[in-house]
């Protein structure tokens, strides 16, 4: 069974939003409650990141299942001005000045996988997903 | 340590002036506005140093780079409002004969030549 | 995952619960080192307290345990904040690798041999104020009467300092058995690098011939800081100038040269601007406090004084070196 659902973050207040939804889609998935602070973590980075650097985008959340394995996705996808240097972005250090943990690389090891599909003047799309173990 | 470079552009003439002190640490800042700065045929740029007090040779390679990108497009780079100190570094390091260089308003009097 | 430590951690609390002895305590402290081990993160270690302390008090309080959930969402950045800071202990120790590689490589590659020669006593220092050296002195004296000494300084530090180096090394070696002077040594380097270096980068130096037959000094620099010349009768400095623009910026560049007569008694200082811009409190130091040490001990050895005038500025300047150091004194004996 796939179930999908998705909050446009256009104010701050939409990533509280999307926590919720994150919160709530992570419990129903069967997430303990680490992991569903983990997720909603992860989403609230991401969704922080569109705010502040795409001022929109649109964050959506799917539970799926591949064969045994049942896992939730967090798509993060924006139109806005694209990332450079991924490179740089995905170092520790790098967005966090220095030691504050989040950032990209936070998000990926909150995260099982992690994928960054961008383009500059085109926007980004982050896919990351948390399997249920 | 501080860094800020501001952009004042008047007619064709790219003008900057940079704030703050140029060494390790603010010099890819600098090198990096200096790099937005979309390199145009007979481009000219001109650099207001007179809010810089202290620069170190990791600065001058900046200055360097930007000189060779520029005179290859046949434009010209003017750096003025220079300090009696960073004036000399420009003397010393010879560079005052092959870039425009000029000193601060009133620096002329006490500049040991 | 962290079942295991889980039941553990529960027996203990347990324990603590009961006696709310130390003993207990250190056993709880030391056991926190197993989280660290098995890489429990910090959320983690909170959720098993909230399962452990659920169990073991029947009747507690609801908001309590919700309490812990407020504090795993705390808690999560911190254990990100933990990651990262061990990726970059990582990141630190492979970069200190290749650091220590570089520093052997400008150790063994770039040493040189302070040169003996009648007539002339020489002493020199340079240190660096990170791990690398960006300051460079190389002598070659292939006859017993005369003494080549360069000095340079090269933009940037780390392993890029080391290989630019090494090109100025070579370069130089490749002329040796050649009698050039100082300002064809210099334009030949020039031209050399000028074309492997980055637009950003270049060296100074100085280049200078010291022959012991006629005690004369040849000079050309390439925006080095220019050298201090003391003339012993009149007790007076000069600086030694001689124009011509930075290694690497343009190719062929022309280089002045001079050249000096020296009698007993004077000497000629060459140094990086790590002499020059040492950087005390009150701002720099001006050119006449360098003169004024290197007066104060003119009549010692040259490795005296030069050791002398190091440990005097680093003083001034706390002991924490902004940049790399060198000086170099060569002072005409008889």
């Amino acid at each position: 069974m796939e179930h999908r659902s998705s909050i446009d973050i256009n104010t701050e207040w939409d990533i509280v939003a999307a926590r919720q939804l994150g919160r709530n889609e992570a419990k129903s998935t069967g997430f303990g409650t680490v992991d569903q602070a983990r997720i909603t973590t992860a989403i609230s980075e991401l969704a922080r990141t569109i705010y502040l650097y795409a001022g929109k985008g649109r964050i959506e959340i799917q539970s799926i299942t591949v064969g045994q394995r049942v896992g939730l996705v967090i798509i993060a996808s924006d139109e806005g001005p694209g990332i450079a240097d991924l490179q740089k972005v995905m170092t520790d250090g790098y967005t966090t000045s220095g030691g504050l943990g989040a950032g990209m690389p936070g998000v990926k090891r909150l995260m099982d996988d992690f994928r960054i599909e961008t383009e500059v003047g085109v926007g980004t799309t982050i896919t990351a997903t948390k399997w249920l173990h | 340590m501080n860094l800020q470079v501001e952009q004042i552009d008047k007619d064709l003439v790219h003008n900057f002036k940079i704030i703050g002190e140029i060494d390790i640490y603010t010099a890819p800042k600098l090198k990096e506005h200096l790099a937005s700065l979309e390199q145009a045929e007979g481009m000219e740029v001109e650099l207001d140093l007179s809010e810089v007090n202290y620069m170190d040779s990791t600065g001058l390679g900046v200055f360097v780079g930007f000189y060779k990108e520029v005179t290859a497009n046949n434009g010209s780079l003017v750096i003025k409002g220079l300090n009696q100190r960073l004036y000399r570094l420009f003397e010393i390091t010879g560079l005052n004969e092959i870039m425009q260089i000029e000193q601060a308003e009133g620096g002329e009097d006490d500049a040991s030549v | 995952m962290p079942q295991e430590a889980g039941k553990q951690y529960k027996q203990m609390l347990e324990n603590y619960l009961h006696s709310k002895g130390e003993e207990d305590l250190y056993l709880g402290q030391q056991f926190s080192r197993s989280f660290i081990e098995k890489n429990i993160a910090p959320e983690d270690v909170i959720s098993i307290h909230k399962n452990s302390i659920e169990e073991l008090i029947e009747d507690l309080p609801a908001d309590v345990g919700v309490s812990f959930d407020f504090l795993i969402e705390m808690m999560i950045h911190y254990g990100l904040a933990l990651k990262e800071h061990q990726s970059l202990i990582r990141k630190q120790e492979s970069i200190q690798m290749e650091m220590d590689i570089a520093v052997r490589v400008q150790n063994t590659l770039l040493q040189t041999t302070t040169p003996e020669v009648i007539g002339l006593d020489v002493g020199w220092i340079s240190k660096p104020a990170k791990q690398m050296n960006g300051d460079y002195v190389y002598f070659l004296n292939e006859t017993s009467n005369e003494v080549c000494l360069a000095v340079a300084d090269i933009i940037g530090k780390g392993m890029s300092a080391a290989m630019h180096m090494s090109m100025v090394k070579f370069g130089m070696d490749s002329l040796r058995y050649e009698q050039r002077s100082p300002s064809e040594v210099l334009s030949f380097i020039n031209n050399m690098i000028e074309k492997s270096i980055s637009d950003s980068m270049f060296i100074s130096m100085f280049y200078g011939k010291y022959d012991t037959d006629t005690s004369t000094f040849r000079y050309a620099s390439a925006g080095h800081e220019p050298a201090l010349l003391y003339r012993a009768a009149e007790k007076k400095f000069l600086l030694l100038e001689s124009k011509g623009l930075l290694l690497g910026v343009q190719e062929g560049a022309k280089y002045e040269e001079r050249i000096v007569r020296l009698e007993e008694g004077d000497f000629i200082a060459v140094m990086t601007d790590g002499v020059t811009e040492t950087r005390t409190e009150k701002g720099f130091i001006e050119l006449d406090i360098l003169e004024k040490l290197l007066h104060d001990v003119k009549c010692e050895k040259a490795q005296t004084m030069v050791d002398f005038i190091f440990n005097q500025l680093s003083k001034m300047q706390d002991y924490v070196l902004h940049d790399d150091f060198t000086l170099v004194i060569l002072k005409k004996v008889n």
